[in-house]
């Protein structure tokens, strides 16, 4: 407990104000999922996951580069569930088609966990180079969906603009934006090998430079921009999901 | 119709509906009936006269006065027996003689028609039936009365006039309706009895055939009436069910939006097409099956209006198929 209240102590008030966002919108996404239609189940465990890949800031148990590396495939999970649901959410829109139930949704994404959890288990301890790589792929796979999932909320939008619950979609399409800004941001930051990461792994472990100075404007708006977007992503993920609520009650 | 003698009755008021003409004839010719038998119908009456079980005449004829005899008469009877759900047969015995005079009357050669009475010397036709030894029927009548004699061998054979119900042996009614300002005379001759017995339709008539055409025909028909009637009602029904599916249309569609439409189709075809809406195990699954779809479009209290409006528009429609 005390090392949990030192890493709180320790953190960066945004990235705990975002930790704090995340948890609520988490809390409220898997309550969603529990009283909602089945198609909803997929969207509100993804959001809920993105609270657990986002958690590794608070978890004192952190330190192990397993579970460093288990976070960012529990994020990279979260935004292929969710963009799972959005998907058979248009599929319904042009089909009418609700298959499956929420137990097989539940087991099938726990499974996927046990199963990523295994795959490091049985693998060498991922070098920070390694969990860099795994971040990279995760903000590059949230970029790539949340474009994808922009377009399907647009067409899911267009298809039930007269429905009850159209604005709560016109709610998520913001919520993607944010989390594109964020994840795009970070995604930028990395690409050009000016993120902290690198930053910390060539002081420590190469004889590498960097160009960083020479952009330190850009590296800086690309930072405030992850501040800013990941808080604003939690918050619009936790009043979407409200909003929801309140338009499906 | 010429009201005619009843003799001995054998049979009255049997219900033709019941009847087969091959059958009744088979039982007639069978027992050497000798008499006549009467099928009276609504608009039409038919006399069959026997002579020894041989079917020597058949007469049909309607309200309206037109005649039809022999396998004419017995195609018309056949049509009258299995399309007519109504009608009568009495049989009645008479005497070989008495028969041989309703064939006379019935199909005999007609020596005068509509004779007024005032204009013929009536004791001179009497001495000529009598001189010829004829056989037959001298009918006399007025417009409200009318009476028989019968002969044979030139000999009146008995009296018969309409509000009795047997030939009699007196001439009286025979001549006071004579005696009424206006009367007039048919007279009917015919072969003796022996020589009609020489006579039977039944001999080159195939009245099972006639009958079965009959049957058959009458079956095809009421079978394209009841085609006819299936399609109309079909009809009837296809427009009240589009009508209804409509409506659900609009209720769901009211609520959830224009894909609601798209829900109630989806719907309606999983559950074997729009007569579901009428049908209580399958209106409830396209209700559920609306319900779960819904669920994701629209608030739980629109939900609840929408199923009251739907589920009480399908229970008013549902009472009245």
């Amino acid at each position: 407990m005390e090392k949990f209240i030192e890493l709180l102590v320790q953190m960066n008030p945004f990235d705990l104000v975002q930790v704090v966002f995340w948890g609520l919108a988490g809390a409220i996404s898997f309550y969603f999922s529990i009283g909602n239609a089945r198609v909803w189940t997929s969207i509100s465990i993804g959001f809920f996951l993105i609270f657990l890949s986002q958690a590794y800031g608070i978890n004192p148990w952190g330190h192990y580069q397993k579970l460093t590396a288990y976070h960012h495939i529990v994020g990279t999970v979260a935004i292929m569930t969710i963009t799972h649901g959005f998907l058979e959410y248009y599929v319904f829109c042009r089909t009418f088609e609700i298959s499956g139930n929420k137990l097989i949704v539940y087991l099938s994404t726990l499974g996927i966990l046990i199963a990523a959890g295994v795959f490091l288990l049985i693998n060498p301890t991922p070098s920070p180079n390694t969990i860099r790589n795994m971040k990279m792929i995760e903000n590059a796979i949230w970029v790539f969906l949340c474009i994808m999932n922009i377009e399907l909320i647009r067409k899911i939008y267009s298809a039930i603009r007269d429905s009850d619950i159209s604005k709560g979609f016109i709610a998520f399409g913001i919520v993607f934006v944010c989390i594109f800004m964020w994840r795009g941001a970070d995604l930028y930051l990395q690409i050009f090998q000016w993120d902290q990461d690198w930053q910390d792994i060539i002081t420590l472990m190469t004889e590498e430079s960097t160009d960083i100075d020479e952009y330190m404007g850009r590296v800086e708006f690309s930072r405030e921009v992850i501040r800013y977007a990941g808080v604003l992503s939690g918050v619009s993920v936790g009043g979407a999901f409200t909003y929801m609520y309140k338009l499906l009650k | 119709m010429f009201l005619l003698p009843k003799g001995s009755a054998l049979f009255e008021n049997l219900a033709v509906s019941k009847l087969k003409l091959p059958d009744v004839l088979s039982k007639l010719n069978n027992g050497s009936f000798t008499g006549y038998a009467s099928f009276v119908f609504q608009s039409s009456t038919a006399i069959l006269v026997f002579e020894a079980g041989k079917l020597v005449s058949v007469i049909v004829e309607g309200k309206n006065g037109m005649r039809e005899s022999g396998f004419q008469a017995l195609s018309s009877l056949a049509e009258l027996m299995v399309t007519t759900g109504s009608g009568a047969l009495n049989v009645y015995k008479l005497s070989k003689d008495l028969t041989m005079c309703i064939h006379a009357l019935l199909e005999g050669e007609t020596l005068c028609k509509a004779q007024d009475l005032k204009l013929i010397d009536i004791n001179a036709l009497l001495k000529k039936i009598k001189d010829d030894h004829m056989n037959g029927c001298l009918r006399i009548y007025t417009d409200e009365h009318s009476a028989m004699i019968f002969y044979k061998d030139g000999n009146p054979l008995g009296f018969f006039h309409d509000g009795a119900s047997d030939i009699e042996t007196s001439p009286a009614e025979s001549q006071k309706i004579a005696g009424t300002p206006g009367a007039k005379i048919d007279l009917f001759s015919t072969k003796s009895a022996d020589e009609l017995m020489g006579t039977n339709l039944l001999e080159f008539t195939n009245v099972q055939k006639i009958w079965d055409t009959c049957v058959a025909l009458h079956k095809s028909v009421i079978d394209k009436t009841n085609t006819e009637r299936q399609e109309r009602d079909r009809k009837v029904l296809s427009q009240q069910l589009a009508e209804l599916e409509e409506a659900v249309k609009s209720i769901v569609g009211e609520y959830v939006g224009r894909v609601g439409r798209g829900i109630v189709d989806k719907e309606i075809s999983e559950n074997g097409g729009n007569s579901c809406l009428v049908d209580a195990d399958r209106a409830e699954k396209f209700i559920k099956g609306v319900e779960r779809a819904a669920k994701l479009l629209v608030s739980g209290t629109n939900i609840k209006l929408m199923m009251e409006k739907l589920t009480s528009t399908i229970s008013l429609a549902k009472s009245e198929f």
